[in-house]
């Protein structure tokens, strides 16, 4: 036997082994999908709950997860498991669609949830919630925030996922910095943010041991922060009928072009480490951060720890008549597993979404309620938390990014052309490759 | 003149040596120092970015070992890494000693293949390597999945560390072995009792790599576990990231604590993981 053949035989066991293993991988058995959803008994099961959330809300869910546990009436025991970040539960998913093993719950971005979908991972929830035994009530559904529910929401009404909460983004000021570069509250136009960052560059705050930095805003290169922009001059990311992308328009650009001229002279930097931006806002070397609400107590301590000078929070400066905020969240989906677990499953997501425990979890973690009647429970910490209160009710203005497969690598994309753009690119060939790259990931899916 | 031309020319290079090492010396510790400051500070420090604590905080310390459950994870990641050098040593060595010794039909095809699977991305390997494990999580009498076998067994066998030794055993003189089949050893007797005292080098070498490589696995971990029970403390640490913001001083702390056997190790093999390098070829 030469080297050659050799090799030829070697090939064809690792294809053979190959073929082996992926039989051996496919799920056990069929998922029970032809059972009456009210003739199902949910009691007994375990059900697993993978998330994201780490020390003080991960503590406070697993309380919430112990007392459901303990209090429901069917006995299912639900185990609620740290998977990760984002990413690290995408791809336990994506291995776990191939080797069937799927957790009861998951948490996924829209995007995410429709990959799982698409690939049978997570089941439709629509017939939970119209159940007239285990389901919602008129009153119930129209309870939760419907632009929340839309986000979930994919062709003929299926819904891959209920929302449990959501953040918006919007910018953080230092309102004493602001005072003493002699303007009274924050930037409304787009025009009058970059007239403060030039400004806040040459008059470092007098709260900053480090005058030697001195800038107006840092700018972080994720997707969701381009998307604010382009939200607030009345752009969006995606067209009406959701198949084709919006990235190469005169807002996106406008945004773009802003950055850059504020990056060349000084007045913006661009984000060097993860969460930099927060990290020069609490010490008074920068005016402005645009991020997401979850990031008021941080923040909040931070600046405790830091510079101690007075700050808000407000809608992103727009062109729009109205503020525009980008608002997101991942929801929670349901596992394609057995109908006894999915139903069992179900009845914990309902349970967490009920508003005693929606103002429970949002104290606890600070995103907003996904069901308008949680507002009525949450008056103390409204008073207790004013920046909160104050961003609650920018809700309304809210817009949603894309919520289609494969836009978890547009957000790469996007991210690479702000930093080119930043970096010196033409505005236009850079967004107009951006826009062709964006759409040849929907011919994908 | 030529002499003292000479010498000068040497001086010089060996100051622009020295100059060279240092600088790289310090740009490989400043990391460490960081760390260790960062470790001793107050969040408001960390995000002052303040070059050193105004008052030591050893409560750090306290705090990200009790927090987290770090004693746990530590634990695991001490047993995991245990298993896996012992596992890796052992196969490496029998894998190595036939490529490097013995006449067969397929050796030098065998070696090409087990090489080239280092030219794999760890990402490519994941979902089959995943595959298996669930396969064998289901027929084996002993589970797999969120235990140590997916988390040690799977890394037994690396062909980086057959590589090395291989390479080591290529230099051993054939002479040895003629004098110990004289004698009456056979292939095994002859590796065990003659070859192994030689590898020693290579050996912590390739120990060394595999408790840093286990020691550091995150992806891996966190894909086939999903309790704490067998988690390494990678996870530990990656939980001092919260979705508002690190909590930097702590994490630091944890950091600290997860180096500290890897600096234990490599001070007590340093000069044979030195030697060993040098002997199989590895260095630049």
């Amino acid at each position: 036997m030469n080297i050659y053949t050799s090799t030829r035989a070697a090939a064809a066991l690792l294809i053979i082994l190959t073929w082996c293993l992926a039989g051996c991988g496919a799920p056990e058995s069929k998922p029970e999908t032809e059972v009456s959803l009210e003739a199902l008994d949910p009691s007994g099961q375990e059900v697993v709950f993978w998330f994201q959330h780490t020390r003080a809300r991960e503590e406070a869910l697993q309380e919430m997860i112990a007392d459901f546990n303990a209090g429901n009436p069917h006995g299912i025991q639900v185990r609620g498991e740290f998977a990760g970040s984002y990413g690290d539960i995408y791809n336990k998913m994506v291995v776990g669609l191939q080797g069937g093993s799927l957790p009861d719950l998951v948490v996924a971005y829209q995007n995410q949830a429709l990959e799982y979908y698409t690939a049978d991972g997570i089941v439709d929830l629509t017939p939970y919630m119209s159940s007239p035994k285990w389901g919602l009530s008129p009153q119930e559904k129209t309870d939760y925030v419907q632009a929340f529910m839309l986000q979930d929401q994919i062709r003929d009404g299926v819904q891959i996922g209920l929302p449990p909460n959501r953040s918006i983004e919007v910018i953080y000021y230092n309102v004493d910095w602001l005072r003493e570069l002699g303007a009274d509250g924050p930037p409304q136009t787009w025009e009058e943010f970059a007239r403060l960052c030039r400004a806040a560059r040459d008059t470092p705050f007098s709260g900053n041991s480090n005058k030697e930095r001195s800038i107006g805003f840092v700018l972080d290169e994720d997707a969701s922060r381009l998307a604010s922009m382009v939200f607030s001059r009345g752009g969006d990311f995606l067209n009406a009928t959701g198949d084709s992308y919006t990235l190469d328009t005169p807002e996106a650009a406008a945004a773009l072009l802003l950055m850059k001229e504020l990056v060349a002279d000084g007045s913006v930097e661009m984000m060097g480490t993860a969460y930099g931006d927060q990290g020069a806002f609490v010490v008074g070397e920068c005016l402005f951060i645009l991020r997401s609400t979850s990031g008021l107590p941080f923040v909040k301590d931070g600046v405790n720890d830091g510079a101690r000078f007075a700050w808000d929070v407000a809608p992103p400066p727009h062109t729009t008549p109205e503020p525009v905020v980008n608002f997101y969240g991942a929801s929670i989906s349901i596992g394609r597993t057995t109908a006894q677990r999915q139903l069992a499953a179900w009845l914990f997501l309902r349970w967490f979404t009920e508003p005693p425990q929606q103002a429970r979890w949002v104290q606890a973690s600070n995103y907003f309620p996904a069901r308008k009647s949680t507002g009525a429970l949450l008056a103390e910490y409204f008073e207790a938390n004013p920046r909160y209160r104050g961003a609650y009710e920018l809700l309304d203005y809210g817009t949603p990014e894309p919520a289609v497969a494969g836009y978890d690598g547009v957000r790469r994309l996007i991210s690479k052309a702000v930093v080119k753009v930043v970096q010196g690119g033409q505005i236009e060939p850079v967004l107009q490759r951006l826009q062709r790259e964006s759409n040849a990931t929907l011919e994908t899916y | 003149m030529s002499t003292a031309g000479s010498r000068r020319g040497i001086d010089l290079g060996q100051w622009l040596t020295y100059v060279s090492l240092t600088v790289a010396g310090l740009a490989a510790a400043l990391p460490f120092a960081w760390m260790l400051l960062s470790s001793f500070m107050t969040r408001g420090e960390t995000l002052r970015r303040a070059l050193v604590p105004a008052a030591v905080q050893w409560s750090n310390y306290v705090s990200g070992w009790s927090e987290e459950d770090f004693g746990l994870y530590f634990e695991n990641s001490l047993w995991i890494a245990l298993f896996v050098v012992v596992g890796t040593l052992l196969f490496s060595l029998m894998a190595a000693y036939p490529l490097a010794r013995m006449r067969f039909r397929g050796r030098e095809p065998v070696f090409v293949i087990t090489l080239a699977t280092l030219m794999v991305p760890e990402t490519v390997t994941m979902v089959p390597n995943f595959l298996t494990v669930s396969w064998l999580h289901q027929v084996s009498p002993v589970p797999w999945l969120n235990n140590w076998p997916a988390l040690t067994i799977p890394f037994m066998a690396s062909a980086f560390s057959i590589f090395l030794l291989r390479q080591f055993m290529r230099g051993i003189p054939g002479e040895l072995f003629e004098s110990a089949r004289i004698d009456g050893a056979g292939h095994l007797r002859f590796l065990f009792q003659i070859v192994l005292p030689l590898c020693r080098a290579p050996l912590l070498t390739v120990g060394m790599f595999t408790f840093i490589g286990s020691w550091n696995a995150l992806g891996w971990p966190l894909l086939v576990t999903n309790t704490p029970t067998w988690r390494p403390i990678s996870v530990a640490l990656q939980k001092f990231v919260t979705e508002a913001g690190p909590e930097v001083h702590l994490q630091m702390a944890g950091a600290v604590i997860a180096t500290i056997p890897v600096l234990v190790l490599y001070g007590l093999v340093q000069k044979e993981f030195t030697e060993g390098i040098s002997m199989s070829g590895l260095k630049g």
